[in-house]
Parts: C-alpha cells; sequence; structure tokens
C-alpha cells in the first residue's frame, strides 16, 4: 500500500482532482489548478475543531432530551412530551416500527455519533494502531446516518402546522426543538471536519512530515 | 517552505495555445482518463491506479474498503433525473402534504404552511432550518445542475463553472428530504390519535424528490469536470 502523502499526491477537497506537491511541507497549503480550492495533505485544525463541535453537542444533548419537544392539548387533555415519551406514545398506539425507528433517529443515533466521533479523535489524537479499518467504517457510517436525527424537528413542525389549521387541538413546539437541532447540525459538522486519513498515518514512518523525499526527483 | 505561503502548484505545464487557465497536462490528470489516471482514496490515503471501470461498476479501496467515488458518468440520464426532480419538488411545494379531517372540519396542509406555522410559533430558527433543507438546499442544488447539465449536454462551458460545483459541493449534505418524508410518516400515525390523517398529492411529490436527489448523488462529479475541461480544450 503506497499513501498519496508518500509520493506527495494529494487531492483536492473541493474537485478530487489529484495534485503532485512533491517536496511541499505537510502544512503548507496550494490552490487547486482546476478549481482554485485550498488544498492540503491534511484537514488543518481537525482535531481542535472536532473536539469542540462535539463537546459543544454534547452539552446541547441534555436539554434536548430532558425539555419538552412538544405541547399537545386535546380538550380537556393537555400533555408536554419529551423526545422519550413521544416514542412511548407511538409504541402504546402499536406502532412498533415507528416506535424503534424514532427512538433510533432521535435517541441512539446522537449519542453514536458524539462516541464514536470522541473515539475517534482521541484514538487518532493518540496515534493509535488498532484496527484502522473498523475506525474508517465508522466514520463512513457517521457520514451515513448524520441527518437522519433530524426526523423529531420535522415532526414536530408539521404537527404544529396541521393541527394549528384545525380547529380541535393544539400542538406547539417545546424549548427542546432547538437544542436538539443544534446537536445535529453540530454533529454533522463535526463528523466534516474530521479527517478520516488521520486514521491511517500513524506507524506508517512518523517521522516524516514532508510530503516526499528526494527519491523521486 | 513556510506553512503560511499560498503555493501555486505548478507541477503541471501549460501547453502553448490552449487557453485553459488549468494547465493541460494537469487537466488530463484531472479527467481521470481510464488506464492513466491516479485516484487516492478519500478516507486513507491509498494511491490507486485507476483502471477503466465497466460501467456501473464501484470501486473500493483495497487498504480500507471504501467506496472511491466512480459514480454513473452519463450526463444525459444525470439531466433526465435533475429535471424529475424539479418537477417533483415543484409539485411537494405547491400541493398538500396531508388532509386531516375531524367531525366534518377538514384541513389541509403544505410544506409552506408548515413552515409558517414555525415562524408564528417563535421559532424563527426552525423555520430556518425547515426552509433550507427542505426548500432552499434542494432548490438551488437542482437549479444549479440545471445550470451546469445543459450547457455541457451542447458542449459549452456553462458560465461560473468552477464556482457552481463549489456550491453544489457545499450544497449536497444540508438537504433532508429524505429524512422530512419519514417525519411526514410519523406525523400522519400521531395524528391519528387526534383525527383522520390522510397523505396527499404533495407527499407523493416529497417520496419522489427524496428518491430523486439520492440517485443524482449517485453520479459521479468526477464526468462534470471531465466534460468542462473537454469543452474548454
Amino acid at each position: 500500500m503506497i499513501r498519496g502523502v508518500e509520493l506527495g499526491l494529494v487531492s483536492c477537497h473541493g474537485c478530487d482532482l489529484v495534485i503532485r506537491m512533491r517536496g511541499v511541507d505537510r502544512g503548507a497549503i496550494a490552490a487547486c489548478p482546476r478549481c482554485d480550492a485550498p488544498v492540503r495533505f491534511r484537514k488543518r485544525n481537525a482535531r481542535n475543531q472536532v473536539l469542540a463541535l462535539v463537546v459543544a453537542a454534547a452539552a446541547l444533548y441534555y436539554p434536548a432530551n430532558a425539555l419538552t419537544i412538544m405541547y399537545t392539548e386535546q380538550f380537556p387533555e393537555r400533555r408536554a412530551d419529551t423526545i422519550l415519551s413521544g416514542v412511548k406514545f407511538l409504541w402504546d398506539r402499536g406502532s412498533l416500527a415507528l416506535a424503534a425507528i424514532v427512538f433510533t433517529a432521535s435517541i441512539l443515533v446522537p449519542v453514536v455519533k458524539l462516541g464514536v466521533l470522541g473515539f475517534l479523535v482521541i484514538s487518532t489524537t493518540r496515534r493509535s494502531t488498532w484496527r484502522p479499518r473498523v475506525r474508517t467504517r465508522l466514520y463512513r457510517m457517521l457520514e451515513v446516518i448524520g441527518h437522519w436525527s433530524m426526523l423529531d424537528v420535522f415532526v414536530v413542525a408539521l404537527l404544529t402546522a396541521v393541527v394549528q389549521l384545525g380547529q380541535f387541538a393544539r400542538v406547539a413546539p417545546g424549548p427542546a426543538v432547538l437544542p436538539f437541532a443544534g446537536v445535529v447540525i453540530l454533529t454533522m459538522l463535526a463528523s466534516a471536519s474530521f479527517d478520516a486519513r488521520a486514521i491511517w498515518d500513524p506507524g506508517r514512518d512518523p517521522q516524516r512530515n514532508r510530503g516526499s523525499g528526494g527519491v523521486h526527483e | 517552505m513556510s506553512g503560511s505561503a499560498r503555493l501555486a502548484v505548478c507541477a503541471w505545464h501549460v501547453a502553448p495555445g490552449t487557453g485553459v487557465r488549468a494547465p493541460a497536462l494537469g487537466l488530463q490528470l484531472a479527467a481521470n482518463v481510464p488506464d492513466v489516471g491516479i485516484v487516492l482514496c478519500s478516507y486513507c490515503d491509498t494511491v490507486h491506479r485507476q483502471i477503466a471501470p465497466v460501467r456501473h461498476e464501484m470501486m473500493r479501496c483495497i487498504t480500507c474498503g471504501s467506496r472511491i467515488h466512480r459514480g454513473n458518468d452519463d450526463l444525459g440520464a444525470m439531466l433526465a433525473v435533475t429535471v424529475t426532480a424539479a418537477i417533483a419538488l415543484v409539485v411537494a411545494n405547491a400541493l398538500p402534504l396531508l388532509t386531516l379531517t375531524s367531525g366534518g372540519h377538514q384541513t389541509r396542509a403544505t410544506l409552506w404552511q408548515a413552515i409558517g406555522a414555525s415562524y408564528d410559533r417563535e421559532l424563527p430558527f426552525v423555520a430556518i432550518a425547515l426552509s433550507a433543507t427542505l426548500i432552499i438546499a434542494p432548490a438551488a442544488e437542482l437549479v444549479l445542475l440545471l445550470w451546469l447539465l445543459v450547457p455541457l449536454s451542447l458542449r459549452a462551458r456553462p458560465p461560473g463553472f468552477v464556482a457552481m460545483m463549489a456550491v453544489l459541493r457545499a450544497l449536497r449534505p444540508w438537504r433532508m428530504v429524505e429524512v422530512f418524508f419519514l417525519g411526514l410518516i410519523v406525523a400522519i400515525v400521531k395524528l391519528s390519535a387526534l383525527a383522520t390523517a390522510v397523505p396527499e398529492w404533495g407527499m407523493f411529490g416529497v417520496a419522489v424528490v427524496a428518491v430523486a436527489l439520492a440517485a443524482l448523488a449517485s453520479f459521479d462529479p468526477g464526468a462534470l469536470w471531465r466534460r468542462a475541461g473537454e469543452v474548454a480544450a
């Protein structure tokens, strides 16, 4: 296995053009000849940025789950639902599959995202060589599940709109909506800031800090 | 070299008389011409020599198993899917998503009403999130794709090609129509506790947009760059 950084090759983040930056400093920035985007071997500051976003998202996770996400009022009944009680509501109505989907998307996925991102950042910071293939797969999983947590925000907005138009009941969004959307957006930004190539960097001549030696020149 | 220096990449020679801003040889490699190109895995940085792929074949990285982006490169098919998605997006926006019936009282809700309602309930942020992920991001993507694909299909270089491609790439993660479709299903089940909820044509439109956008994501953006390179050269 030969890696791009060893040959001084890097692929543009903007257009996937493979660019030769032979003998160029690892931290240097170049402009892509095709799309003019800044090109560097690794995302700059990736670690700090991901950590900051993960911590911010984790801080929002508590209010997102503890506060009320939706108020429902149908005379004479009035209920305030958190995300979890909303899942229970679906479960009690017999929509087991939907309850499982909402539970996964709203509660499980954010936790998994935060845990995996934290694990990836810490393991790459410590230059771990533990199962890079598994860790890469975890990262790709994050990219796929990234936005599905937005589900509950959409549901609340829809219910608010539809029921407001009818006269028979009232639905209003609760204070948890904002932190909840915040968790989703921040974790999406965090996984976009992470550079998966860093998983594979340790164990491959860690002393090297240049794009390529003069061997091939 | 200092890290702050913004280096020009001058590894490739500019062929005289091509009139291309990007160096010609660079464009050749950029074009990932089958048999000649080098591809780097974006997940683990492994260097691959690109072999001529059989159509619809998926290439995986030998080191980490990630998919190496090489989707369908048929620009005509891409244009067809874009037009389909655009029509479906209009349907999803214009027609009601669902009808609610309760004791002879009937209401219909559209996407725009959902956005308006969250704005009225002093949640402007939610209204912004909804319009950004459900209308602005998909609509902008489709308009940009039309802007790019129509001239490219006619073998002309679209104005502002590079900038449009950058915007397109930045927009991609922020469209969430498929999540909204699942949200509609959940909402209908929850509403059935209060009243009778029935899906309408707008919801069908949302489903088609979701499928069409997923299909568009499977096309190879490199095909656009290659065609643009050919056209300019």
